[in-house]
């Protein structure tokens, strides 16, 4: 029993003698060369979904957009800020009409002519 | 054009000096995944990676060793991966067969039958690719190669970054479990 199943292991270890090297089928270079092509790395897809025309002028009208309503909120704080300081100079004027705020030092020392 | 021009033009990425390296070690590099991985589709997969790969690194070969001990190195590192996937895949639908969601069966891979085989020989090769599946990845690795491939042991121990003896060693033992695994095999069909 046990030589018979030497035999059959020692056949079985010996049908790789003689084996013959397999080949891919034909056309191999030309069916990896598709591959690669489909297989775009993330920056080339990044690159040419920004360069499409529409997404780039999208991009160019954005651009326009923000810079328009930095531009515009800009001139308003500088109104609010132009207003609220001539409202003080008119305060001080009034102040200074009824002499109502002592401007120096003096005015509080030589209060005798 | 010798080697050294070759791999000179494939490092400034010249499309025919590929096409001539794919052409030149296509059958070395599809031989080496098919006797790994037993599977004509997944050794043309393995293969077409091995040449993306050698493509996109061309510039890491230093030329310290021989073009081809690369491209095996490559090719097995591939085909291992491939295994590796395979048998997480493998383990998840048994997880998944567990919990009933997967209603289908756990299939059994066919037998694989090696286009290079002699005729009288296919069906003890078919028993010895399945006890050679059974082997730890090293001395499968270097049976493949040195059967498969004829590589000698130096060129085996080139590939596998070890000694020759190391080489020597793996291969003893790989004939040792493969005549375990035979016997246990021959065993139970009788």
């Amino acid at each position: 029993m046990e030589e018979k199943f030497n035999k059959k292991i020692e056949e079985a270890l010996k049908s790789f003698d003689g084996i013959e090297k397999a080949s891919p089928r034909p056309f191999f270079f030309t069916r990896l060369e598709a591959r690669m092509q489909n297989q775009k790395s993330t920056w080339e897809e990044i690159s040419s979904f920004v360069a499409k025309p529409m997404v780039s002028f999208a991009c160019i009208c954005l651009i326009v957009i923000i810079n328009a309503a930095v531009i515009f909120s800009s001139s308003t704080s500088t109104n609010s800020t132009t207003n609220s300081i001539s409202q003080q100079n008119n305060e001080l004027a009034t102040a200074d009409e009824y002499n109502l705020v002592s401007s120096n030092f003096y005015e509080f020392v030589n209060t005798k002519p | 054009m010798n080697e050294r021009e070759l791999i000179a033009l494939l490092k400034k990425k010249d499309r025919e000096a590929f096409k001539i390296v794919v052409e030149t070690w296509q059958g070395m590099v599809y031989n080496t995944a098919l006797g790994l991985l037993q599977n004509m589709e997944d050794a043309e997969d393995t293969a077409q990676e091995v040449f993306m790969q050698v493509y996109e690194s061309i510039l890491s070969f230093k030329e310290e060793s021989k073009f081809s001990t690369w491209l095996y190195r490559i090719t097995v590192s591939k085909a291992l991966d491939h295994i590796r996937k395979k048998k997480r895949k493998k383990r998840f639908a048994f997880i998944q067969s567990l919990y009933g969601k997967n209603d289908g069966q756990m299939i059994e891979p066919p037998d694989f039958f090696h286009p290079g085989v002699k005729m009288e020989n296919k069906e003890n090769a078919a028993i010895l690719f399945k006890a050679v599946d059974q082997l730890p990845v090293n001395q499968k690795t270097a049976f493949i190669l040195n059967k498969t491939e004829n590589l000698s042991y130096r060129e085996i121990a080139e590939v596998m970054e070890c000694t020759e003896s190391a080489v020597d060693a793996l291969l003893q033992r790989a004939k040792k479990n493969l005549q375990k695994n035979l016997k246990e095999y021959y065993e139970k069909l009788d």
